[in-house]
């Protein structure tokens, strides 16, 4: 079952390139000024957070410093998270015209949100990659070989992604109201993962609860790069547990619920 | 047929369910666990208990009243409705004339949605630009004109020209049509006959939903028949056909 529904999509491997490819195209229109718009919103909230804490409260030890790559390395991840969860769960409502009219497996239209995001965050990856070499040749940080652990932190948040848009987009077709819900839930989200903080900021029983959170181990792997501390193992072992359990959530409430949702479409 | 025994499409004993009200209160819980639902009597079924074979080359006719389920098989054929018992299995590609203007999108100019749509159905760029002059012929010299205009400009006849004359451009072996030929002016239908029938002439299969008895008799050679959702005749085009007038009369 499940080696089949990877061998049609990779079949259908084409027209996933052309649907990537428009999306791009759309959100790219206005070449430099579309590229502008992706990273201008993560940038800025950087910005914000590194205002607040950084210059107004003057404490640094929320993060780890540079603070503001601190808090690049948190936000441009989640920006994808962010845009993924939100798009990805409306897939198939969004396409149910197409959805109405190709037989093409159902699953393509979350993965092609998943890759389309994905691809906006490789983009957005220069910009943190030259803040890390303003700060190196500042002498402000060291990096390691840790660096090329980066892939591996986007291999797995890949898979969480497609699991969450698995399971979310047929609930978000039968039930109307699952949208809001989503958008809270997703702004809890950002203050429940390590992204404008250090893990070991939260008080014990706290931090393990963070711990579930799939984003804190995938984050992991993206900052031990640029800063010299040791990586926490049991967040990392948890978010690839929890990736894949979504994933296979995901599948199953999927395969459940397409019946169902192709008659209400 | 000898040559290739397998039927294109079979059949084999598909169901499938609907709720009476089309939006209903679900209980998402209630779904993935039981799977039935736990109030049987506000569903139907669309259709029950059909089964038939259909062989490479055969053009079938579907009639029926209208919620008999006729536009429903076309879309269980189709793959975009999965049915809730037995199982349908299709052998080879499938063109199909539901929805045609589903895959075009409003803001994209004519020509992108013909790359694009072809490109859904399985078509590369190369394709497309070999064939992209005799799909915009066969849609009129006023989809020419607007070829790089955006698509939510077209009148509605133009879309559904335009996306007739992409899809039926598809290599395809087996073309669903369902109650296409009903628009578009006399000049267009005379076209898309004759396309159909080009079409036919290529050993494709054909399954034609339709009102009109000509359309039947023109292109059809085998019939079913529909009725609340069941098979209830399966012969000749025109031995159904009288079979179909009987009952209403």
């Amino acid at each position: 079952m499940a080696t089949s529904v990877v061998k049609r999509l990779y079949q259908q491997r084409k027209v996933l390139r052309i649907m990537v490819q428009r999306d791009l195209k759309v959100r790219y229109a206005q070449s430099f000024l579309g590229y502008i718009w992706t990273i201008l919103d993560p940038l800025l909230m950087s910005m914000i957070y590194f205002v607040v804490f950084s210059l107004i409260f003057q404490r640094g030890g929320y993060g780890l410093q540079p603070y503001i790559l601190f808090l690049l390395t948190g936000m441009l991840p989640w920006q994808w998270f962010n845009g993924a969860v939100t798009e990805g769960s409306r897939a198939l409502q969004a396409e149910a015209k197409l959805i109405r009219s190709t037989r093409l497996p159902r699953e393509l239209w979350v993965l092609r949100v998943v890759m389309s995001k994905g691809l906006e965050y490789v983009f957005s990856l220069p910009i943190l990659l030259g803040f890390g070499v303003v700060f190196f040749i500042r002498g402000e940080i060291e990096p390691n070989w840790r660096l090329v652990l980066l892939p591996v932190g986007m291999a797995i948040q890949f898979v969480l992604l497609l699991g969450v848009g698995l399971l979310l987009s047929p609930i978000l077709v039968l039930v109307n109201d699952m949208n809001r819900i989503i958008r809270i839930v997703l702004r809890m989200f950002f203050y429940a993962t390590p992204i404008i903080y250090t893990l070991d900021r939260a008080p014990g029983v706290l931090q393990t609860i963070l711990w579930f959170n799939p984003m804190t181990g995938i984050l992991e792997f993206y900052r031990s790069g640029f800063f010299p501390v040791p990586m926490q193992l049991p967040p990392i072992l948890i978010s690839v547990s929890v990736t894949l359990g979504l994933l296979f959530l995901g599948r199953l409430v999927f395969k459940r619920l397409e019946p169902t949702v192709l008659k209400e479409i | 047929m000898a040559a290739n025994p397998k039927p294109v499409i079979s059949a084999d004993d598909i169901g499938i369910e609907f709720f009476r009200s089309r939006k209903r209160n679900l209980s998402i819980r209630e779904i993935i666990f039981k799977r039935r639902m736990s109030h049987p009597r506000e569903t139907f079924w669309g259709l029950r208990n059909i089964s038939f074979d259909i062989h490479a080359g055969d053009a079938v006719g579907l009639v029926g009243a209208n919620g008999g389920g006729k536009s429903t098989l076309l879309r269980v054929i189709a793959g975009v409705l999965l049915p809730d018992e037995g199982k349908v299995t299709v052998r080879k590609g499938v063109a199909p004339l539901i929805e045609l203007t589903g895959g075009f999108l409003g803001d994209l100019t004519a020509r992108e949605n013909i790359y694009l749509t072809a490109g859904l159905h399985g078509l590369t760029h190369d394709q497309v630009d070999e064939r992209f002059d005799e799909i915009v012929d066969f849609a009129g010299p006023q989809v020419r004109d607007g070829l790089d205009m955006p698509f939510r400009h077209f009148s509605s006849g133009m879309k559904v020209r335009l996306g007739f004359s992409v899809v039926t451009t598809l290599d395809e072996p087996i073309i669903l049509v369902d109650e296409v030929l009903a628009v578009g002016d006399k000049a267009f239908k005379e076209k898309c006959y004759a396309r159909m029938e080009a079409l036919l002439s290529d050993n494709r299969t054909l399954f034609l939903v339709s009102h009109s008895q000509g359309d039947l008799k023109r292109f059809c050679t085998r019939g079913l028949y529909l009725k609340s959702g069941e098979l209830v005749g399966d012969g000749p085009m025109n031995d159904v056909l009288k079979q179909y007038s009987q009952d209403n009369r």
